[in-house]
């Protein structure tokens, strides 16, 4: 599982994360929510090593891998699926499902590429075509199993529903689901509040930085009310703040 | 010997050293460096190796093996000075590196002959040196645009942080860039003052720069192709311009500017785009298992790597 303790991180003068502290278990999905500019993707940056944590620690399964490089981090079972999905378009599905499996064992590479094909068979079909050509929900779902193909022990998912439809969300959030079922913790960053509770077995609302809600989906639920005039709150706060 | 052969020799000469001295910038330029170090390096192998053979008369390709190396090794400690750099500074920096060889070339003292330079480098140099070099080097880096290194390679342009996210350490590749740079414009160099048994500063200042950028944005920055068509081009095109008399510098540089502007992807880049776009026209359209409002939110490809790289 992983652990993080009391993380701040920012940029120059400015704290974007501010103290926080959450943990992800294996085959739960933990949602983090929070308004523009609160500071949910630096966090995930911070702990897929693409920025630097000023401090506090991230512990994955009893290792301290606080500050370790974003290349170090997939051999430690870290893998973030950044925001807006990011395939190297001119490349085919495949070679993008490929560039995934750099860390992997070679060994299991066969196995994992069925597995990943089995969870989106429109990867197995579409396997020789450039990558830019797909759908956005379809791009969604090879950034999804481009990081499947390191074997993760813990994805980190920035925003999977930007811009895409409504049916299409719904279809991402459930391929969310199943990958936690097989195992997998997953953090995930989602504007989609409503659609991402949907999914979610543990949420943490952040407001400028700061941890402002904690606790099970279920509550956060039943507090829709109350979690969305926060959030709308937020997101007026954080126009000056962002 | 063919009669073309013996009229054209220099020019014939220069080609494949132009080859691996446009290599050296083309190498860094796709892996997203914007290093015009090769130049810098070409300067480094031209002086390491003519003083190793006018001071110890040793064989010329062990003189470039030698230089080679020690172009590398400052490739690195260059590539580990400015990791931190990108873009516009990198590319300054990088041209300061140049600019410096070329003033330790002209205060060198009697170990580089200042201004002169060094004469009567008597060098075993053949014609099939140049060409075995310029192959191998050709060979080489069309490998790392192959499979799996290729790829890698595109990932770390075109998605420095994606690169990094699937695992790939983008620093080593930035520093294997600079290392491959400076070995590539070392050879040049050294074949240089070895067939012309001569070197001064004059070969290695800023002109060399800006020849070896014009062979790139001309050519193409995305393939070894682009640096092998700039190369050719702009090795024969001076003598071919000369019939325009005092205006020959005017047309070059009407051509060179119109290639910047207009075909920002070089001559290799509308050639790759134009494949890319049949490809794209001859797929078919899904059917029907992604609704019309999904396909209307689908990304939009990039055309190519086209100007990204130039």
């Amino acid at each position: 599982m992983l652990e993080i303790t009391d993380l701040y991180a920012g940029y120059g003068q400015i704290e974007a994360v501010r103290g926080l502290s959450l943990s992800v278990d294996p085959g739960r999905v933990t949602l983090l929510l929070g308004a523009n500019g609160a500071g949910k993707s630096t966090t995930l940056r911070t702990v897929a090593g693409l920025h630097p944590p000023t401090s506090g620690t991230v512990v994955l399964n009893g290792v301290d891998v606080t500050g370790q490089p974003a290349h170090k981090m997939v051999r430690h079972g870290v893998s973030l699926v950044p925001e807006g999905r990011r395939v190297l378009a001119p490349m085919t599905v495949l070679e993008n499902l490929r560039l995934g499996a750099y860390t992997a064992d070679k060994a299991a590479y066969a196995r994992t590429l069925a597995e990943v094909n089995a969870m989106f068979p429109i990867l197995a079909d579409r396997s020789n075509g450039a990558a830019g050509l797909l759908s956005g929900g379809e791009q969604q779902m090879l950034a999804f199993g481009r990081a499947l193909m390191s074997q993760p022990k813990i994805m980190l998912l920035d925003e999977p529903s930007m811009g895409l439809a409504p049916a299409v969300t719904d279809r991402i959030l459930a391929n969310v689901r199943t990958m936690a079922n097989s195992g997998i913790g997953i953090l995930m960053v989602e504007q989609n509040a409503e659609a991402g509770l949907e999914v979610a077995d543990h949420v943490i609302a952040v407001a400028r930085g700061e941890v402002v809600f904690a606790g099970p989906a279920e509550a956060a639920r039943a507090n829709a009310s109350v979690l969305r005039a926060f959030l709308g709150e937020a997101a007026l706060a954080g126009e000056s703040g962002a | 010997m063919s009669d073309f052969y013996a009229a054209n020799l220099v020019l014939i000469q220069s080609t494949f050293i132009g080859i691996l001295l446009a290599l050296s910038v083309q190498v860094p330029m796709r892996a997203g460096v914007f290093s015009f170090a090769g130049a810098g390096s070409y300067g480094i192998g031209a002086y390491v190796s003519a003083i190793l053979v006018l001071k110890t008369g040793m064989p010329s390709l062990l003189a470039i093996l030698i230089s080679g190396i020690v172009a590398m090794v400052v490739g690195l400690l260059l590539g580990l000075l400015v990791a931190h750099l990108g873009g516009l500074y990198l590319a300054m920096a990088t041209v300061s590196f140049d600019l410096i060889v070329s003033v330790l070339a002209i205060n060198g003292g009697d170990l580089t002959g200042g201004v002169t330079g060094l004469f009567g480098v008597l060098s075993d140099v053949t014609i099939f040196h140049l060409i075995g070099l310029a192959l191998l080097g050709i060979v080489g880096v069309a490998l790392t645009e192959r499979g799996r290194v290729g790829r890698r390679v595109d990932a770390v342009r075109d998605d420095p942080e994606l690169a990094q996210s699937v695992g790939i350490s983008v620093r080593r590749y930035r520093l294997a860039a600079f290392v491959v740079s400076g070995l590539l414009g070392s050879v040049a160099g050294s074949l240089n003052s070895l067939v012309r048994s001569t070197i001064s500063p004059s070969d290695i200042g800023f002109s060399l720069i800006v020849l070896a950028l014009t062979m790139i944005i001309v050519g193409g920055a995305q393939s070894w192709k682009g640096a092998v068509l700039g190369a050719v081009i702009f090795t024969w095109l001076p003598p071919l311009l000369a019939g325009f008399g005092q205006l020959q510098h005017v047309v070059y540089g009407v051509i060179v500017a119109t290639a910047a502007i207009f075909v920002p992807g070089g001559l290799y880049g509308i050639y790759s785009e134009a494949r890319y776009r049949r490809t794209r026209a001859k797929r078919k359209p899904p059917q029907g298992e992604a609704p019309a409002h999904e396909q209307a939110l689908a990304i939009s490809v990039p055309n190519g790597d086209a100007g990204r790289s130039a």
